[in-house]
């Protein structure tokens, strides 16, 4: 990986601090529409990363930790 | 036999001996047979095996109870109902009273004064003693509440790998937060062994230092299944623990000690799990919420911007010469309209002025002139009269000149026989030098003209004078 992916909080933030930014309406125009670029980049990603969100459920063991099976889960 | 006993000599002697010997008891015993009639009374059976108690607990009896009957402790949060309503069949439950015997039926029976919950009242009595105690130690203070990461993306998860618990935490997570690892560390929640297996988790979560947060869960049970979180050590080890404690003890009454240690005490599980993660959804809102916030702040911005380019453009118009041109027109319109009206006002003034001076003026000059021509009347009658006496010696010396005039005629002379000489221009020839021969000239003559040319000049000597023309003197020779 060559440059670390944002996480949802900072692309999140990020997007935050742009709209501010643009509402407070003293950038340039070409700032403005860039910043508006890199909004609506942020607001894809922070979907995708939604989209891919998932829990690394894991089991802890005398050694280390393990995939948890979600067959235990059955039981009982 | 002495004498022989009647039915209600006998009851009234098992009476005194029954209430002589027990006249207050405590008897713990399974209810059955309970019943509730209309009257408010409740009737009910303590049974152990195969014995029976019959009991009978008045209405005047059951009150709310402002202290544990069983340890005289009075109840903190307030009054709590008699049990006499709560009690169930197949409950074991300790009742206090006496003894006594029911002649009607031929029973002995038990007034109940008090009931109580058997288990819980034991086990509530160990509780909150517990409970005070820790809490004098300062181990439930608010203060030491640490708050709860927001999102957490390490969570470490205290409880059985198999059980509803976990699973219900699972399924609950499922659809929340933005992914995170979760490690179990699994304990068993219940029995002798479940609490310093408990306190092991703890610290070993708290040695790994690796969890943003540690949840410790159970899933729901009666009071003696969760008892393992009313104890002291697994209440301790959760306050040491440096990592933030969220509890999930699934409870049908009441908190255990462990939450009161706890940072923050879930409900349930799934609700622990609901702490910690916002809905997946909620985050796609906000995000549609930002984008939606994005789109209108450059629709504002673009339109603040063209408002303000059209505000400038007019701005600039007015500023232009053409503009300053027309305003400079304008203005000398103004002042070229302000001055005529000034002038006709200053030129009706002098007018009026003129008139009324002309009026005056009138006035005065008629009077001035009347005195004048009066003035010169009088001053014209010796003139005339004078000018009449001139006028007549004029006249006379008029005729004299005439007559003198008449005997000056140049004509005379020719009418009295004279000649007189012109050249050919018509001028009078005074002198014969005024001549030559060969030029013409005309002679008048009293009946009219001769006309000829000059054949000789000749002059007279110096001296002689010319002859005299018939019957004139020389006394005039001019």
């Amino acid at each position: 990986m060559k440059k670390k992916e944002p996480t949802f909080e900072e692309r999140l933030a990020r997007l935050q601090t742009i709209v501010s930014a643009l509402e407070s309406g003293n950038s340039p125009l070409e700032e403005s529409v860039a910043l508006y670029k890199e909004g609506l980049a942020h607001a894809a990603a922070c979907r995708e990363q939604l989209e891919k969100a998932r829990h690394d459920i894991r089991l802890c063991t005398e050694t280390g930790t393990e995939r948890f099976e979600e067959k235990n889960l059955d039981e009982e | 036999m002495d004498a022989i006993l009647s039915v209600r000599q006998v009851t009234e002697h098992l009476r005194q001996a029954v209430e002589n010997r027990f006249p207050y008891l405590w008897v713990q015993g399974e209810v059955t047979n309970l019943s509730r009639p209309s009257s408010g009374h409740v009737y009910f059976s303590l049974k152990e095996n195969d014995c029976l108690l019959n009991c009978v607990w008045f209405r005047g009896q059951q009150k709310d109870e402002h202290f544990d009957p069983l340890t005289g402790e009075v109840w903190e949060d307030g009054p709590r109902p008699s049990l006499a309503s709560r009690m169930e069949n197949g409950q074991t439950v300790i009742c206090a009273g006496r003894l006594t015997v029911y002649g009607a039926r031929g029973q002995y029976q038990m007034i109940v004064e008090l009931a109580q919950a058997a288990g819980l009242g034991l086990w509530h009595q160990e509780f909150e003693a517990l409970k005070r105690r820790l809490a004098a130690e300062g181990l439930f203070d608010p203060e030491k509440k640490r708050p709860l990461p927001r999102e957490p993306r390490r969570v470490a998860v205290i409880t059985a790998p198999t059980g509803a618990a976990i699973r219900d935490f699972i399924r609950i997570s499922g659809g929340r937060g933005l992914g995170a690892e979760i490690r179990i560390y699994p304990v068993p929640v219940q029995g002798e062994e479940a609490p310093p297996r408990i306190v092991e988790a703890l610290e070993r979560a708290g040695r790994d230092a690796w969890a943003e947060v540690v949840v410790l869960i159970r899933g729901g049970g009666s009071v003696q299944d969760l008892w393992a979180f009313n104890d002291e050590r697994v209440a301790r080890a959760v306050r040491r623990c440096p990592v933030p404690v969220l509890t999930g003890i699934g409870h049908e009454i009441d908190h255990s000690i462990t939450d009161f240690a706890a940072d923050y005490a879930a409900a349930t599980p799934s609700h622990a799990a609901q702490l910690l993660w916002q809905e997946r959804h909620v985050f796609a809102q906000h995000v549609d919420g930002l984008e939606t916030a994005l789109q209108n702040a450059l629709a504002r911005r673009l339109n603040d911007l063209a408002m303000r380019l059209a505000h400038a453009g007019r701005a600039l118009a007015l500023l232009s010469p053409l503009e300053r041109l027309r305003l400079q027109e304008e203005r000398l319109h103004h002042a070229v309209r302000r001055m005529n009206t000034a002038l006709e006002a200053s030129l009706a003034e002098k007018a009026r002025r003129t008139e009324s001076l002309a009026l005056r003026l009138s006035g005065a000059g008629e009077t001035c002139l009347q005195r004048a021509e009066s003035a010169a009347e009088r001053a014209a009658a010796p003139l005339l009269s004078l000018g009449r006496t001139l006028t007549m010696a004029q006249e006379r010396e008029l005729s004299r000149l005439e007559t003198r005039l008449q005997s000056l005629d140049p004509f005379e002379p020719i009418r009295r026989g004279y000649a007189m000489a012109c050249d050919e221009e018509g001028n009078l020839l005074r002198s014969a030098s005024q001549t030559a021969p060969g030029r013409a000239f005309s002679v008048l003559m009293a009946d009219g003209r001769i006309r000829g040319t000059v054949t000789e000049v000749e002059p007279l000597p110096e001296g002689e004078t010319p002859p005299l023309p018939p019957g004139r003197s020389a006394r005039n020779p001019s």
